[in-house]
C-alpha cells in the first residue's frame, strides 16, 4: 500500500461528475436527455474503474494473444496503483445517480453532502456499499453525541477486531503458507487450508464490516447490514442471501432486475443470473481466478434455481428436519469453499495444483511452524462458532455486551479484549478486500 | 429524542471501566508471567535459561534445526566443553542476534555455533513477527525491545499491558502445565525429534520441489538488506570477543536444497560473508551424502530425527575437538 495524493483527483473528478449528473438529470424533462446523461456519469465511474483496475490484465491478455504472431508489447503498459476501495466508493456513486434517475432519490444539492455520500470514511474503502435513499437522509440530520450509541458502537467495533485480529490473521498464517506453496502440500493440508481461509475471509471481511458499521454508529450514522452468519445457509441461495448483503443487493437492484429478473423466461432468468455472478467476479479483480470463482457461483446458483422445484417439501420429524439442514448447510459450506480455492489461490494454475493434489487427502498433515498456531487457529474458529451459533439460534439470549447486569457487561468486555490481547496476532495484516 | 447525560457519567462510567479493565488485564498477566517463568519442561523454560543464566563453552543459537539437531551431551562428552542450545522452532537470524547479545553481555563462551539456513537471509517478514517470542523477558532485559519493534514500532506501548507479553503462548502454557509429566525434559535445550520418514515421502518431496523450481526458478532472487545486518551483527558480536564461531547449514534430506527453493544467491553470500571474519568457518552439511536421502535419519522434510541428530552431533563434535578444540 502506498500514499499517493494525486489520486485524490480521481474521487474527485467521480464526485463533480455524478452531482452534476443527478442534477441534471433531476431537472431533464425529455427522457432521452435523462437517459444520456445517467449513461455519461456510468461510462465515467466504469471508465475510471476499468482504467485503473483492468487495463493491464486486458493488456497482458491482448500482449498474450498477439505473441502467437510474433508481435510483442503492441499497447504499453503502464505502472499504475490501484487506488483503495475504487470498487466500493465507484458502486456506491453510481447507485446514486440511478436511483436519481428511477426518481427514488432527489438529487443532492449540497457538494460536500454529496461527496461526504461517496467519502464517508467508515465505509470508503470496504464498504458496506450503501444506498443514497439509508445513507444520504442521515447526512441532513444533526448528530448529538448519545452515549448509547457510542457504547453500541464500540462493542460492535470490538467484535469486528476480535474476528479480524483474533481470527482472520491467526488463519492466514497457516493458509498463506500453503496457498503460497501449493505443490508443496497433500490433500489432507490443502482441505484444512481451505475450510481455514473460508472462515479466514468471512472474519477479515465481515470484521471490517462490524468496524466500519460500530464506527459510523458512534456518531450516529446507521449504516446497512452486510453479512448474516452466512456459513449457516442451507442453500446456495440463501447464502449469497447472507453473504456481502450490500453488493449481492447492488447487482440484483441494478444488474438483475434491470436484464429482466425473474420476468422472463427460464432460461433467460438462469443467464442472467450468470452474468451477475460472472461480473460480481470482475468486479472483483483482474485475474482469471476471481472470474473463475464468479463462473462457479454463477453455475451453483442456476444449478440451484433448477432443482429447487423438485426438492422435498413435505414435513419431516425434528430430529429429520435438522440433521438435512445440519446435512444442507455442509453442502453449502464445500461448494462455497471449493469456489474459494480459486479466489485465494495466487494464479489459476495454483488452484488446479491444489486441486490436483486433493486426491492425497489423507496424508499426514503439515502443521507449520508447530502445533501451538494450528491449536490457536482451532480455538479462534471454536470461539467464532459459539458465538455465531448463539446469533443464530438463540439471538435473545446469552447477551452479555448488553446485560442489565453491570458485572457481567462489562466483564465480558474487559475479557473480549483481554482475549484479543492473549489470542490476537499483531502483525498489521492487511484486510482482504482492501485490493478490491 | 435526543438523549442528554452528565457530564460527571460521561467520564466517570469509562474512567471505571478502564480501572476494571486494567485490573483484569494486571490480574491474568500476573498469573500468566507466574505460570510462564515457572515451566520445567519445554521450549519455554529453554529459552528462560537461554536468556537468564547460561553460561557454557560452548553455545548453539539457530532456529527448529538448531534446537533439534545439536545433542549437546554429545557434543559436551567429545569435546570435554559444556554446551547449551539455546535455538527455538520458527525462529531466524535476528533471535540468534538476539540470543547471542544477551548471552554475550553475561558471559563469553568459547565457541559459538550457528546453525543456519540460507532462507533466513531472504524476504520473509514472519522472521521478525515471530520475535514476539522475546516479550515476556523485555521487562527484565530492556535491551530486546529494539528487537521487538521489528514486530512493530508499538509494541514499547503493547508492553504496557501485562497479559500482551504471553500473547500466542496459551496453548503451550496450558499444555505443558496440564500434562507437564509427558512433556520431555530437554537435554541442555536439545528437543530431538521423534519418527522416522519413508523412501516414498522423501520422493514425493523432491517431485514436488522440483516441479515448484520450475515455476520459481524465473523470480529474481534478492537477499533481504536487514537479514544481512542481523547477521554481520552476529559476526561481529563474537568477532569483537574473539569467540571462534563456526556458521553451519546442518543436513538436508535432499542434497544441497537451496536451488530449487531459488535461495543460491543467498547461499553464496552465506559464505562470502562467513569469509570476511577471521574467528568465523563455515561448515556445509546440505551435500553431505550421510544424510541426503537417508529417510531414516529425518523426522520430516526439514529436520533429523534423533539418530540423525546423534550422528551429526557426533560429527560437529568431532570437527570441533580435531580442528578447533586447541585453538579455542
Amino acid at each position: 500500500m502506498a500514499f499517493v495524493p494525486i489520486y485524490i483527483l480521481i474521487l474527485g473528478f467521480t464526485i463533480i461528475i455524478d452531482y452534476l449528473a443527478g442534477i441534471y438529470i433531476e431537472k431533464a424533462k425529455d427522457k432521452r436527455r435523462r437517459k444520456l446523461l445517467l449513461a455519461a456519469s456510468l461510462v465515467a465511474n466504469i471508465g475510471i474503474l476499468a482504467f485503473f483496475k483492468y487495463f493491464n490484465f486486458l493488456n497482458l491478455n491482448i500482449d498474450r494473444f498477439m505473441g502467437k504472431f510474433n508481435y510483442h508489447d503492441p499497447i504499453p503498459y503502464l505502472t499504475i496503483l490501484l487506488p483503495i476501495g475504487l470498487s466500493f466508493h465507484t458502486f456506491q456513486a453510481m447507485s446514486y445517480t440511478i436511483e436519481v434517475y428511477r426518481g427514488n432519490q432527489k438529487a443532492e444539492r449540497h457538494l460536500g453532502i454529496y461527496s461526504l455520500y461517496v467519502m464517508f470514511y467508515p465505509q470508503l474503502v470496504a464498504g458496506p456499499i450503501e444506498r443514497p435513499q439509508n445513507i444520504l437522509p442521515q447526512m441532513h440530520t444533526e448528530h448529538r453525541f448519545d452515549y448509547e450509541l457510542m457504547k453500541s458502537g464500540l462493542k460492535m467495533m470490538l467484535w469486528g477486531f476480535f474476528k479480524k485480529i483474533v481470527v482472520a490473521d491467526r488463519l492466514s498464517i497457516f493458509v498463506n503458507s500453503v496457498f503460497n506453496n501449493p505443490e508443496l502440500h497433500n490433500g489432507t493440508t490443502i482441505v484444512i487450508a481451505s475450510i481455514f481461509f473460508s472462515v479466514q475471509i468471512y472474519c477479515d471481511f465481515s470484521g471490517y464490516t462490524d468496524i466500519a458499521i460500530g464506527c459510523a454508529r458512534t456518531m450516529g450514522f446507521d449504516l446497512m447490514k452486510n453479512f448474516e452468519r452466512p456459513y449457516f445457509a442451507t442453500n446456495i441461495q440463501d447464502f449469497w442471501r447472507r453473504w456481502h448483503i450490500s453488493l449481492s443487493t447492488w447487482f440484483r437492484d441494478y444488474l438483475y432486475i434491470p436484464l429482466g429478473g425473474n420476468r422472463v423466461s427460464k432460461q433467460r432468468q438462469y443467464l442472467n443470473l450468470f452474468i451477475v455472478f460472472l461480473i460480481s467476479g470482475i468486479w472483483h479483480g483482474a485475474n482469471y481466478t476471481y472470474i473463475i470463482w464468479g463462473i462457479l457461483h454463477g453455475l451453483y446458483s442456476v444449478v440451484y434455481m433448477i432443482i429447487k422445484p423438485y426438492l422435498r417439501k413435505e414435513q419431516q420429524s425434528k430430529a429429520t428436519a435438522t440433521a438435512i439442514r445440519i446435512g444442507n448447510m455442509a453442502l453449502t459450506c464445500l461448494f462455497v469453499t471449493f469456489a474459494w480455492i480459486f479466489f485465494r489461490a495466487n494464479s489459476v494454475s495454483d488452484a488446479l495444483t491444489l486441486i490436483y493434489n486433493l486426491r492425497s487427502f489423507g496424508a499426514k498433515p503439515f502443521f507449520g511452524d508447530g502445533i501451538s498456531n494450528f491449536a490457536h487457529s482451532i480455538l479462534a474458529i471454536f470461539l467464532l462458532f459459539a458465538v455465531e451459533y448463539k446469533m443464530e439460534y438463540y439471538p435473545e439470549k446469552f447477551n452479555f455486551f448488553t446485560s442489565p447486569n453491570i458485572a457481567l457487561r462489562w466483564g465480558s468486555v474487559a475479557f473480549t479484549i483481554i482475549l484479543i490481547l492473549l489470542l490476537g496476532v499483531f502483525n498489521g495484516g492487511q484486510f482482504i478486500y482492501f485490493q478490491f | 429524542m435526543i438523549k442528554t447525560m452528565s457530564l460527571a457519567k460521561f467520564l466517570i462510567k469509562p474512567a471505571c471501566f478502564l480501572v476494571v479493565l486494567i485490573s483484569l488485564d494486571y490480574l491474568v498477566g500476573t498469573g500468566l508471567r507466574k505460570i510462564y517463568f515457572s515451566q520445567q519442561v519445554g521450549q519455554f523454560s529453554q529459552t528462560t535459561y537461554a536468556v537468564d543464566s547460561a553460561r557454557h563453552d560452548i553455545m548453539i543459537y539457530g532456529s527448529s534445526r538448531a534446537v533439534r539437531h545439536y545433542s549437546p551431551s554429545i557434543i559436551s562428552k567429545i569435546t570435554g566443553l559444556t554446551c547449551y542450545d539455546s535455538g527455538r522452532d520458527g525462529l531466524m537470524i535476528p533471535y540468534s542476534t538476539a540470543m547471542e547479545e544477551i548471552s554475550l553481555s553475561r558471559h563469553t563462551p568459547k565457541l559459538i555455533i550457528l546453525d543456519i539456513s540460507p532462507r533466513e537471509l531472504g524476504i520473509d517478514q514472519s522472521k521478525y513477527d515471530k520475535l514476539s517470542i522475546l516479550l515476556p523477558y523485555c521487562n527484565k532485559h530492556p535491551e530486546l525491545i529494539k528487537y521487538v519493534q521489528e514486530i512493530s514500532p508499538f509494541e514499547p506501548y503493547k508492553l504496557l499491558s501485562q497479559t500482551y507479553p504471553f500473547n500466542s503462548s496459551v496453548f503451550i502454557l496450558a499444555t505443558n502445565v496440564l500434562f507437564a509429566k509427558t512433556v520431555k525434559k530437554d537435554d541442555n535445550g536439545y528437543l530431538p525429534l521423534e519418527g522416522q520418514m519413508t523412501k516414498p515421502e522423501v520422493d514425493d518431496y523432491s517431485l514436488r520441489m522440483n516441479k515448484r523450481y520450475l515455476k520459481i526458478k524465473k523470480r529474481k532472487d534478492i537477499p533481504e538488506e536487514k537479514a544481512i545486518r542481523y547477521f554481520k551483527t552476529f559476526l561481529e558480536n563474537s568477532t569483537k570477543r574473539h569467540v571462534k564461531t563456526l556458521v553451519v547449514i546442518s543436513p538436508t534430506v535432499l542434497r544441497n536444497p537451496f536451488y530449487l527453493d531459488n535461495q543460491a544467491v543467498e547461499k553464496e553470500l552465506l559464505v562470502k560473508l562467513t569469509q570476511q571474519y577471521p574467528n568465523v568457518t563455515f561448515l556445509d552439511y546440505s551435500s553431505d551424502p550421510h544424510f541426503n536421502f537417508r529417510p531414516e535419519k529425518f523426522s520430516d522434510v526439514f529436520h533429523l530425527n534423533k539418530q540423525g541428530a546423534e550422528e551429526f552431533s557426533n560429527s560437529i563434535a568431532h570437527y570441533i575437538k580435531s580442528k578447533l578444540v586447541n585453538k579455542i
